[in-house]
């Protein structure tokens, strides 16, 4: 049995003057895949945020690894560094002279400042690797602002992978992604976490990848409204009272 | 024709000595404070922040201190207001700053309508007068540029990814909201230093043009930052030169050359001097 990496408590979180997450507990067992599925303004990207410590809760417990959560959302730098985060974008309007590596390359680095030269070589040979294994080697030069928006999340994935990590939240990172490089995102997920026992999270609105990788499925609308395995969680029962009765579960015959 | 004995005289002045060694230190630190301002579009901000220096000068003159002294604790402060007022507010942050900057330029200009003393010096106030800056004016500048390297050296990285996500900044431990003030009260302190020898109207232009030039010709962000740095410090010291040969005000003259150096980027980046690719056509085509 695995320890949890994440214990989230009766979990209530405010955004712009309402409850956007009212009394949500989970938990995330060590190299699990959990997704957080539901309706736009369920509340998923807030629950997100709050679990990482970027919103203040109204109520509740999170738990990483071990370290409660302070209430201003403060981590020891050494839990942090086991964390990582895919945003929905990043702010790239016009020309941002940032290369491919040089981004990759700030995610290697630690917590706290540091002098840009410190690490350079070993930062180098880390953000090779990375970019290799996110198959983004031959983008390593370009600009950040260059990329489509499905290059930018296969970077966004490498900034994760450049150093060693226990947890990897994902927020809509497959959304834009085409189908071969869908199949590579999920392939990665899958060897981080059986070879380097990594605990994903992902916020996903893709109910047939959802169902197909996960191990957990949250369906939230506010509430927690169901969770547990994609067999159990993902019903058209269930799905209508998560979405409302205008959906119209649909499963792909192909993946059975 | 460049009359070099004119230029010669000139520049034994030890007036213009310090001028241009001023302007060198401005243009760079502006260059630099920029670089980042512009990514994170704080353009508009800086130019709130000149305004509502002109209105420190006058607070200082009405209650009888040195404006000098009065304006940079006035420019932090307002700094950290008008940050707390766009971080709380639901209206659009180019709204508020254009509020804010027109009611202090407003009440600086009723404010100053008071004072029968001042009202030759506000042309100064404006444009600034780089000829009058002092030894001790240099060594803060100076100062204030070797602590804006430092600290722009060591926070590169949290610099870069509060621009790009302030949640993927927060998430892999930078201290967004610490940053954010920091990064903002370094550019008060810098445009209230810079003041005298820039200008209120002036300032933002010190702050923006360097660091576009900068964005549009580098591939490499140490490389931009240090190039925006160089070219807003050169360019202050062409233009320093080129009004003390024609006697043009000091302040216009060098956002006329930064405006030049804008163009030639505008141009070397447009791609017309890039070679042509030297690959072979591909016959099916």
């Amino acid at each position: 049995m695995h320890s949890p990496v994440v214990v989230v408590s009766d979990l209530s979180v405010e955004r712009s003057g309402r409850l956007a997450v009212e009394e949500v507990s989970f938990e995330l067992q060590s190299e699990s895949e959990t997704a957080v599925v539901g309706p736009n303004g369920a509340g998923k990207s807030t629950l997100v945020a709050a679990l990482l410590g970027l919103l203040p809760r109204t109520a509740g417990q999170v738990q990483i690894l071990g370290q409660q959560l302070s209430s201003n959302g403060d981590l020891p730098g050494a839990i942090r560094s086991q964390i990582a985060y895919v945003p929905q974008s990043l702010a790239l309007q016009g020309r941002f002279p940032l290369s491919v590596a040089e981004f990759v390359g700030f995610g290697f680095d630690p917590p706290g400042p540091r002098w840009p030269w410190h690490q350079h070589r070993k930062r180098k040979s880390a953000v090779e690797k990375a970019l290799d294994r996110t198959g983004c080697i031959d983008l390593r030069n370009r600009l950040l602002s260059e990329l489509s928006g499905g290059q930018l999340k296969r970077v966004m994935l490498s900034f994760c992978v450049v150093r060693p990590r226990q947890l990897l939240v994902l927020d809509e990172a497959q959304a834009g992604l085409d189908v071969p490089s869908n199949e590579r995102f999920q392939q990665l997920l899958l060897e981080l976490r059986r070879q380097e026992g990594w605990t994903v999270l992902h916020v996903s609105h893709d109910l047939d990848m959802v169902r197909r990788s996960s191990d957990q499925v949250l369906g939230l609308n506010r509430r927690l409204c169901c969770s547990g395995s994609p067999d159990h969680t993902l019903t058209p029962e269930r799905l209508v009272d998560l979405y409302g009765p205008n959906m119209v579960p649909y499963r792909h015959q192909c993946h059975g | 024709m460049v009359d070099i004995q004119a230029l010669a005289l000139v520049l034994a002045e030890p007036f213009m000595q310090r001028a241009l060694i001023g302007g060198l230190l401005t243009g760079a630190l502006g260059g630099l404070l920029g670089s980042v301002a512009v990514l994170r579009e704080l353009s508009f901000f800086s130019d709130a922040l000149g305004h509502s220096a002109l209105l420190g000068i006058t607070v200082g003159i009405l209650i009888g201190v040195n404006p000098t002294l009065v304006l940079i604790p006035f420019a932090v402060v307002f700094a950290i207001l008008v940050n707390q007022l766009v971080e709380r507010s639901s209206l659009p942050t180019d709204a508020l700053l254009n509020i804010v900057y027109s009611t202090s330029l407003a009440a600086a200009i009723l404010f100053l309508s008071l004072v029968e003393s001042y009202r030759g010096g506000i042309r100064q106030l404006l444009f600034g007068d780089i000829l009058g800056v002092s030894s001790l004016d240099l060594i803060v500048i100076g100062m204030l540029l070797v602590a804006a390297l430092i600290y722009l050296s060591l926070s590169l990285r949290a610099q870069v990814l509060l621009t790009l996500n302030q949640e993927l900044a927060g998430a892999v431990g930078v201290q967004t909201r610490w940053h954010r003030l920091a990064f903002i009260v370094l550019l008060a302190v810098v445009v209230a230093v810079s003041i005298k020898a820039v200008g209120v109207l002036l300032i933002s232009a010190f702050v923006v043009i360097p660091a576009c030039a900068g964005r549009l010709l580098c591939r490499r962000f140490p490389l931009y930052v240090i190039v925006s740095s160089a070219l807003g410090g050169t360019c202050a010291l062409l233009g320093l030169l080129a009004s003390g040969l024609t006697n043009l005000p000091s302040g216009p003259s060098v956002v006329m050359v930064q405006f030049l150096g804008f163009l030639i980027a505008l141009v070397l980046s447009s791609g017309i001097f890039r070679r042509p690719s030297t690959t072979a056509p591909d016959p099916q085509l």
